[in-house]
């Protein structure tokens, strides 16, 4: 018991700093934040639909769709980007469930092979109708949420990933999170107890894609400019790898998982160009040492450390 | 009647597995369904709890034709069943195990499960005073707090039995759930059986083993090459020369 308020003190105390943040961060450093932001967003709604059986490798094709449906409306009809951005979310979402009746029949590796070539499609089509999308050079002059700084910028972000943290959250530990669990673990036992396999699966995708739709909407409006490899499969995969490198057995793995591997190339200075060599080494790394993924990494110090102490065999006998 | 079959016919390409079956349970009976391997037995369960789609014939469930429904709307009309090899949480107690297959069979809404909302929080003290009465009904009692995983072989099919009591069925096909199984669980499982049977759910099993059969069930069926060879009780059986001559051969039959 005690241990579970030292846990909610220091999530409490992690926002009140992140509230805090602006106050000592320079501009760049906010935009660096609001960018993990939006990816612990999307990263976590890829979540929803990993555990209910669907590893995706297409989900950044939904940011996509909610960032184009929301920047369409907004420039094209001046709707403002306060009610377009929902729209977003709401046109992934109905996408989601419009390709789910297909996909959810789909199981395992055949559902993330489905996923790749639609999210490779939607990636090509955003290229189509150059009058309405801007083509592959991407659409210029989406209205802006704020006009001013960051600052504005990095509180509805901050409050809005919280928020959609909050509500994914409240899903995956309630009655349908578990029967998104129990759909994945086992199809038989589930159908078996009234459970529509693929209505859940579909369901699943369905929250999953809304969020995404969102935080790519909201992407939008504060970059001003979006283009689609922005959304091709490389970000999908990325979206893959902060899931399984940050840990995709815990709800905190995908968080994690997007704020390490998201800043790692910012930190290395000019070695930047080496990113992607680093975050494999990470995935690489994550996999065979702790495949409980980073967020495993306290327990599994505390491990080898005992090891170390007290010598293999004793450790041994203690597993 | 809660549940007949008429004319039931399955087809893997040109082998009938199933030819021409009619049967029928009356509510609150436990009924065998017995014959040799490969007889079509397990068929005849997927076909029934729409695992399967029959080729040729009707499933009559609980007053309705629900030929061709799929399993999990079957299971809401109180269908359920268990399975030769058990598909459980493995990562989940046993407590916890039950707890999510009474999840699964509970009404849940988006709204409930976002704001925690008072009716949601009384269906979850529902589900596990439920699951409290199913641990004790079924004798699991001692392994409570033990990984599925790690239960034994027997243990884990009483699980699954306790598991598929989620949805109350009204009818519950049992599909082995002897099979393989040391003394000291026979015991177990078949206690969990009756004390089931004996709070008025109808049965169905599926079993090889012919003595626990007939010392279990009120009525017996004989399948063979997937058609029914006999039907009554377990005296009849036993004195049934079709059936002798399935399970022994020619020359035993006189």
């Amino acid at each position: 018991m005690e241990k579970k308020y030292g846990k909610n003190f220091s999530i409490v105390g992690l926002i009140v700093l992140l509230f805090l943040g602006p106050l000592i961060l320079e501009s760049y450093y906010l935009h660096l934040a609001i960018m993990v932001f939006i990816y612990v967003m999307v990263a976590s709604s890829l979540r929803t639909l990993y555990i209910s059986g669907q590893l995706s490798l297409g989900h950044a094709a939904f940011m996509a769709i909610g960032a184009y449906t929301s920047a369409i409306l907004a420039r094209s009809l001046h709707w403002t980007p306060w009610c377009t951005i929902p729209m977003g979310g709401l046109a992934s979402a109905a996408v989601a469930i419009g390709i789910g009746f297909p996909f959810s029949r789909l199981r395992a590796i055949y559902f993330s092979m489905a996923s790749l070539f639609f999210g490779i499609m939607v990636e090509s089509s955003a290229g189509l109708a150059p009058s309405l999308t801007g083509g592959f050079t991407g659409l210029h002059g989406i209205p802006r949420l704020f006009i001013f700084t960051r600052q504005p910028y990095y509180y509805f972000f901050l409050v809005l990933t919280l928020l959609v943290l909050l509500v994914l959250y409240r899903i995956e530990h309630s009655r349908i999170g578990m029967t998104f669990k129990g759909v994945s673990q086992s199809y038989l036992a589930a159908s078996s107890r009234g459970i529509n396999e693929g209505g859940i699966r579909i369901l699943a995708s369905a929250i999953g894609s809304f969020f995404a739709g969102i935080a790519g909407a909201s992407y939008a409006h504060y970059a001003g400019f979006i283009a689609p490899p922005q959304f091709g499969v490389m970000t999908s995969i990325l979206l893959v790898v902060y899931l399984i490198a940050g840990g995709k057995g815990h709800f905190a793995g995908p968080i994690i998982g997007t704020v390490i591997l998201y800043l790692t190339p910012y930190v290395m200075g000019g070695f930047q160009g080496y990113a992607p060599f680093f975050q494999a080494g990470v995935l690489i790394a994550v996999i065979f040492l702790m495949p409980e993924g980073m967020i495993s990494l306290p327990g599994q110090i505390a491990s080898w450390l005992r090891v170390i102490r007290k010598g293999r065999r004793v450790s041994f006998d203690a597993s | 009647m809660l549940l007949e079959t008429v004319g039931l016919t399955k087809h893997f390409g040109g082998l009938a597995a199933v030819h021409k079956v009619d049967m029928s349970i009356e509510q609150g009976q436990i009924v065998g369904l017995i014959g040799p391997n490969g007889a079509g037995k397990t068929t005849l369960i997927n076909l029934i709890s729409g695992f399967m789609r029959p080729t040729r014939g009707r499933i009559i469930f609980d007053g309705k034709d629900v030929t061709g429904r799929k399993p999990h709307l079957l299971s809401r009309m109180g269908m359920g069943r268990t399975f030769q090899i058990t598909p459980l949480f493995g990562e989940f107690t046993t407590f916890k195990n039950l707890v999510a297959s009474f999840y699964l069979s509970a009404d849940r809404s988006l709204w409930g499960s976002i704001f925690n909302t008072p009716g949601y929080r009384k269906k979850e003290k529902d589900i596990l005073n439920k699951v409290e009465e199913n641990i004790e009904l079924v004798g699991l009692g001692k392994v409570r707090d033990e990984l599925a995983k790690n239960l034994p072989h027997g243990y884990q099919k009483v699980l699954d039995l306790a598991a598929a009591l989620a949805i109350s069925p009204k009818l519950l096909l049992l599909d082995e759930p002897i099979g393989g199984m040391s003394r000291e669980e026979m015991d177990l499982a078949l206690k969990a059986i009756k004390r089931v049977h004996a709070n008025g759910t109808t049965i169905l099993l599926v079993e090889h083993n012919v003595s626990i059969v007939m010392g279990l069930c009120d009525r017996i069926i004989v399948i063979n090459y997937g058609e029914k060879i006999a039907e009554g009780t377990s005296d009849e059986i036993r004195q049934n020369e079709e059936v002798i001559r399935a399970y022994f051969g020619r020359g035993y039959a006189n």
